[in-house]
């Protein structure tokens, strides 16, 4: 035992445990840099593909190209003409999910509505659900508001088309590689004569892969 | 030397094998869970696992999910329920990455070392406890995205069985709830595919499901292949099944309809079954006399403990531990499903749909042959470890103090061979044994639905349920029952 304790005074085996001690000490050091969860900002437009399923980026981006189809074909233009330049009341109905995801559908109905909204070539009205939670409010109104504030009921502006559709997948997997084929319609059904007058169709095809084994 | 030898402390030896032995997953908290959900008290047992979560350590969260989502599910709390089964279903999904230090980590310790990823059974049933709880809670389309992503997991399922045709390849039980599904949101088209596959999958696993071909759902090819004028495959059905009463969709469009899914008993659970191999004349007197001391099948934590001191100081026993299947069958034959409103009484029986003691003995005799020549290969590599550890030991002691050492870091060394080898009894043991499906259709109106389980042998099964129900023209409301027992 004495003579490991002189052994551990030599300069060399000092030098040793010294460089031993640091790396040890750097090494645990730099295992406690590495924070558990990592939060970066970045920008709402950025795509972030993590799982391969629908997400924010592929609702922004299916609504923003189908609003554009459909605000650049004739049906807008015969409108207006027949109307006297009148812009058309266009009312969002059901999107029906008929996905293999739990999609959330409003994010999509809530974008499909700003880029009609914004695009300022046609009148966009509240769909059904908005549409009872204000009538219910000029009901309060009529009961509780000063008179000269108060709107009145029958002056809603009815709709001249509805725009409905659907989301539906189909799934393709083997060893370890998903192809997910998103396919979203939408189509403008005119509400007095159930004519169709748009239909559109933006699809999004996805391949995940995943390694069987790692290290 | 010899004497020198008996010097080593074996009651540190039992310490070490008694903490080591206590490494495994503790399976205590189930004998809780079961005496709560037998009481018909699932609020209680969703508790008690909710608290169990640490103990189910790393490797086993979506074994905790499972058994969460399953406990939220009878305790009525759908959508906590469905939020905790999508997680597990997620990490399923992240678990088919599989990393070679965490396998090779298993080989060398157990198996309980690998991260619990389900059987493909116990999987499917991910998405069919999330689709009821979605069509409970009256979502139907969410319920579809579930019953999409099941077809999607068959799918996959089948093309991995390949051409065995005895495989779980598909479910009757997720077909057929797809099918009413389907059939109650107007998809009568996908409702046929659903049922026809439904009724297929029965077929195909007649021979080890315990389940045969559901009544009603003969009952429902007939009807959905009549509402959409599938000409050929309705006169087949009907030639197939004579017998089969049945209605026309359009004498029950103005009804209401309610599906009963009740559970019956519990899974099967699994536990460990040692195999002590001597390897030599007096290694084979010391295993039979601690058998005889302790029992053949002892399990308990200290018998196991003791054990291992014992074989391992002897050094000359090999230990190989399998997992053993223990059925938990149900008493309960059927329930009596009853709607009695004003003047009027509709009645039915719950019919079984899905036998999940066959499906996880089916799934532990495929695997067995694996796991034996695993769980074998693992104790062979385990003992020769132990022999070149304490000759190591001996050689780098000196000839002095060698023998002493090089039997010390060897009894050391087989005891946590043995000590630590226990089989994976792992398995999602808050799901029923059977789960049974009862439809009724009655007129729209106010009911106190009963529900009375009766027993194998034709008496009471259990308490008698009744709920009141209010039924629109056209809905279709689905009722879960645990059947108390």
């Amino acid at each position: 035992m004495g003579q490991d304790c002189a052994g551990l005074d030599s300069p060399t085996t000092i030098s040793a445990t010294l460089r031993t001690a640091t790396a040890l000490a750097l090494l645990t050091v730099l295992a406690g840099c590495g924070a558990e969860t990592k939060v970066t900002r970045v920008d709402a437009g950025v795509v972030t593909d993590l799982s391969g399923r629908w997400n924010d980026t592929d609702s922004r981006q299916t609504a923003e190209t189908m609003v554009k189809e459909a605000l650049g074909t004739p049906w807008l233009d015969n409108f207006s003409r027949k109307h006297g330049g009148k812009q058309p009341v266009v009312v969002v109905g059901t999107i029906v999910n008929k996905s293999h995801e739990h999609i959330n559908v409003q994010t999509f109905v809530t974008d499909l509505q700003r880029e009609l909204v914004n695009s300022q070539k046609v009148t966009f009205v509240a769909g059904r659900g908005e549409r009872e939670e204000i009538r219910q409010e000029r009901e309060e109104q009529a009961v509780h508001a000063r008179e000269d504030t108060q709107k009145a009921p029958g002056k809603e502006l009815g709709a001249d088309y509805m725009m409905k559709g659907y989301i539906s997948t189909i799934l393709d997997e083997a060893d370890g590689v998903k192809a997910v084929y998103y396919q979203v319609d939408l189509e403008l059904v005119d509400l007095e004569s159930n004519v169709k007058a748009w239909f559109g169709q933006k699809k999004i095809k996805k391949v995940v892969e995943r390694k069987r084994t790692v290290f | 030397m010899t004497a020198r030898s008996h010097t080593i402390p074996p009651l540190c030896l039992f310490g070490l094998a008694l903490v080591l032995s206590a490494c495994g997953p503790a399976v205590n908290r189930y004998a809780l869970i079961d005496e709560r959900l037998r009481a018909g008290d699932a609020v209680r047992a969703d508790a008690i696992v909710e608290e169990a979560q640490e103990e189910y350590g790393s490797k086993s969260q979506v074994l905790y999910r499972m058994d969460r989502g399953m406990t939220l599910h009878l305790a009525g709390r759908y959508e906590q329920s469905t939020a905790v089964l999508d997680k597990a279903d997620q990490e399923v999904e992240q678990l088919y990455t599989r990393h070679l230090t965490t396998r090779a980590k298993a080989f060398l310790y157990n198996d309980t070392e690998l991260p619990f990823e389900g059987a493909p059974y116990e999987q499917v049933m991910l998405n069919v406890i999330k689709a009821l709880n979605y069509a409970i809670a009256g979502n139907l389309q969410d319920a579809l995205v579930e019953a999409r992503r099941v077809d999607h997991r068959l799918n996959v399922l089948a093309d991995q069985s390949g051409d065995r045709p005895d495989a779980y390849r598909d479910d009757g039980l997720a077909r057929y709830l797809s099918g009413i599904l389907f059939e109650a949101a107007g998809e009568l088209n996908d409702a046929f595919i659903a049922y026809r596959k439904a009724h297929e999958a029965y077929l195909a696993a007649h021979s080890w499901s315990r389940t045969p071909v559901p009544p009603m759902l003969r009952a429902d090819l007939l009807r959905i292949t009549d509402a959409l004028h599938l000409v050929d495959e309705h006169a087949q059905y009907r030639q197939a099944f004579a017998d089969a009463p049945w209605q026309r969709a359009e004498d029950l469009r103005q009804l209401a309809q309610v599906v009963v899914v009740s559970y019956h008993g519990r899974a099967p659970r699994k536990e460990d079954q040692f195999l002590d191999l001597p390897i030599s004349l007096n290694a084979l007197r010391l295993v039979l006399l601690t058998k005889s001391a302790v029992g053949p099948n002892s399990t308990a934590r200290e018998a196991r403990a003791a054990e291992s001191v014992l074989y391992g100081l002897s050094g000359r026993v090999v230990r190989v531990a399998l997992p053993r299947l223990i059925q938990r069958k149900t008493a309960v034959a059927y329930e009596e499903v009853t709607l009695a409103g004003d003047g009027a009484t509709y009645s039915t029986q719950s019919e079984l749909v899905q036998d999940l003691g066959a499906l996880a003995s089916k799934d532990f005799s495929d695997r067995f042959n694996n796991l034996a020549v695993k769980a074998v290969a693992r104790a062979a590599i385990k003992y020769a470890a132990a022999e070149g550890l304490a000759r190591g030991a001996r050689v780098a002691a000196g000839r002095d103090a060698g023998p002493l050492v090089g039997l010390l870091i060897g009894a050391l060394a087989k005891t946590l061979a043995i000590s630590t080898e226990e089989a994976d009894k792992r398995s999602w043991r808050t799901l029923p044994d059977e789960i049974q499906i009862a439809r009724l259709w009655a007129p729209p109106g106010s009911y106190e639905l009963r529900i009375r389980p009766v027993g194998k042998g034709g008496g009471q099964g259990g308490h008698q349920t009744a709920h009141p129900v209010t039924l629109r023209s056209g809905q279709t409301m689905f009722v879960t029952e645990l059947a108390p027992q």
